[in-house]
């Protein structure tokens, strides 16, 4: 690895600006100045008042979005004007298993158990396998190799959701079912989870590959030359050291779990009724049960039945209310991400 | 050379001026029925140069939310207006017939289903094909999500307004429930008839009380599984007169018989077909 610029250096310690200590000192020490023509100094004007717009623009769009779902969302609890729906209680729709809109009762639970579930699964699967994929890229494989290895998961970062559902639906399913299952339909968080794991393993074996690279040579070689083998290192010494990274390399993976719709959408089954149906079911492995019980997300509900209810009505505002579970639930992630981030540097 | 240039100039000036004053009909909704309304727009708008008709997608409910505020002129339509639309004003004009039939997986030994049958395999009461004399195999119900149009029509025709099982597979296409029911050993559903002529060698129709869908056994009244495509109207929110006739003159020609005879093309049916048969959907 090439040695970093000293301006990049300066950087850190100037609040990500790369300028040069003279700068900073007072005008009229004896350091060179700068003489720009009124046009120059125009166009910096100019050009300043666009990068300002700019991101209010971006800033503005995010907060529109959020004012947007929070009016519609909150519809679903509070008597708002053009609202034509009636108003429900918070317990109503939190904590209740019952989803059935056409007979006015809106539990969203299903969906928030389910998210969670699936994306937890999926996670499980792809934290280790992408963590480890990224210690042996880093670490262990041949030139030639880590830089295929890399490129291919820079190109499967990129391919869209729907071609991993399709792949689901037509290969996975049917392939599951007739060899474990004995051609009942694999539909369910099983299925789900798998199909994506393999959609955030890329980003999780990037991210983590990145961590391992950037730990000093020190620290590999310290620990060999201590007597420790090859595992031992790795295990002791490398992961701990990454952790801040590799947690935050998680993280942006759940977070495109969770917001993943299309994909889960092919291959969960979308049932709404999944926890009746556990509930019911006198299975003696209730949990395996469950890997393959169709089941329904906060993303999948949403997509299948926005498009088609009326605006203003219950059912429609209860969907922007999951809607707007989903925004915060990304929001916390993110700022979980910010703060793992920074704790690296503590 | 300069004469005839200014001629063109003042002839493209006319053209313009011509199609703003045109009268144009904005249709919005189903993308189902998408299709054949623009047939019968550009044939109309061939017919009648003074009149634009613009039809777009969004969806059945897009459609209705939109002709119920005033968003557009005709919204179109697989599923029947809300209580708070009808309340609203808004008109339904049935433009054309859509047959539904059961459907399975090629594997599960059935070939016709008795109106009980159907019934229950839907309800959960059947859930082995064994019990209607087919191969000793678990039922797999696929359905549409709750919002969906074809589950709206099946709930009341298949299950007479019943509950379905808890215990189902819900797909939000009707190509993803023909790819689910062709992959899925024991798999049943409920589509339009056009989808099982369109996929014969991956699925198998199955009769309803002994009759095979098709256009000829709806026509006679013998198989009673169908519904209508609506454009609805909010006759209180046309104002102009000049476009309240033009929506009123398009919807006619669309009902016309000369235009009814494409629908059978489209995998529809002419509404005159069950005219006798007055049901409610």
């Amino acid at each position: 690895m090439p040695e970093a610029p000293e301006v990049s250096i300066a950087a850190a310690s100037e609040g990500g600006y790369p300028v040069l200590k003279e700068d900073l000192s007072p005008a009229g020490a004896g350091v060179p100045t700068f003489k720009h023509s009124r046009l120059q100094r125009l166009a910096d004007r100019w050009a300043h008042l666009g990068f300002l717009i700019c991101s209010l623009l971006v800033v503005g769009l995010i907060g529109g979005i959020l004012y947007f779902l929070a009016t519609r969302g909150l519809a679903a609890f509070l008597p708002l004007a053009g609202n034509t729906g009636r108003a429900l209680s918070f317990s109503e729709v939190f904590l209740s298993a019952d989803w059935a809109p056409s007979s006015d009762r809106f539990g969203i639970l299903p969906f928030i158990a389910g998210s969670l579930g699936v994306t937890g699964l999926a996670l499980l699967i792809a934290a280790p396998a992408g963590i480890l994929t990224g210690v042996f890229i880093a670490k262990m494989a041949p030139a030639w190799m880590r830089n295929l290895m890399r490129q291919v998961m820079d190109l499967l970062v990129g391919i869209p959701s729907v071609v991993y559902g399709i792949f689901g639906l037509t290969v996975v399913l049917p392939l599951v079912s007739r060899t474990w299952l004995a051609d009942a339909p694999a539909s369910g968080f099983a299925v789900s989870a798998l199909i994506l794991a393999v959609m955030i393993v890329p980003t999780i074996v990037s991210l983590s590959t990145d961590a391992f690279e950037s730990l000093p040579a020190a620290l590999d070689e310290g620990a060999q030359a201590l007597g420790s083998s090859r595992w031992q290192a790795i295990w002791r010494v490398l992961i701990p050291a990454a952790r801040p990274r590799l947690l935050t390399a998680t993280v942006l993976g759940l977070g495109r779990a969770i917001g993943e719709a299309m994909a889960v959408q092919m291959v969960i089954g979308n049932n709404p009724q999944w926890m009746a149906l556990m509930r019911e079911s006198t299975d003696r492995a209730p949990f395996l049960r469950a890997l393959f019980t169709p089941a329904a997300t906060l993303t999948t509900e949403l997509v299948q039945e926005l498009p088609n209810t009326a605006a203003g009505s219950t059912w429609n505002n209860v969907l922007f209310a999951m809607g707007l579970l989903l925004y915060l639930l990304t929001m916390v992630l993110i700022l979980a991400t910010r703060r793992l981030g920074r704790g690296k540097e503590a | 050379m300069k004469i005839r240039f200014m001629a063109q100039v003042i002839l493209a000036g006319l053209l313009v001026a011509g199609a703003a004053q045109a009268q144009t009909v904005t249709v919005m909704g189903s993308t189902a029925l998408g299709p054949i309304v623009k047939k019968a727009a550009e044939d109309y708008m061939k017919a009648h140069p003074g009149v634009q008709i613009a039809v777009s997608g969004g969806g059945s409910m897009t459609g209705l939310n939109q002709v119920t505020s005033g968003g557009c002129h005709i919204g179109i339509s697989d599923v029947f207006a809300t209580p708070d639309q009808d309340k609203a004003g808004v008109k339904n004009h049935n433009i054309v017939v859509q047959p539904f039939t059961l459907i399975a997986h090629p594997g599960v030994g059935v070939k016709s289903l008795s109106a009980q049958q159907a019934e229950q395999i839907f309800t959960g009461k059947i859930g082995n094909w064994q019990e209607v004399g087919g191969q000793n195999r678990k039922i797999v119900r696929v359905i549409r999500p709750e919002s969906s149009g074809t589950r709206a029509v099946q709930k009341k025709t298949i299950l007479h307004d019943q509950e379905f099982a808890k215990d189902v597979l819900i797909q939000d296409s009707t190509g993803a429930v023909v790819t689910a029911v062709a992959t899925t050993p024991g798999a049943v559903s409920f589509v339009e008839l056009e989808h099982l002529e369109k996929n014969k060698n991956r699925i198998a129709g199955i009769a309803y009380n002994g009759v095979t869908c098709s256009n000829e056994t709806v026509k006679s009244g013998k198989y009673p599984v169908f519904s209508f495509g609506h454009a609805y109207t909010n006759p209180a929110k046309l104002g102009d007169p000049k476009v309240k006739q033009a929506v009123e003159d398009f919807l006619a020609y669309i009902l016309s018989p000369a235009f009814q005879q494409n629908v059978i093309k489209a995998g529809y049916l002419p509404v005159d077909y069950v005219k006798s048969l007055k049901t409610k959907l």
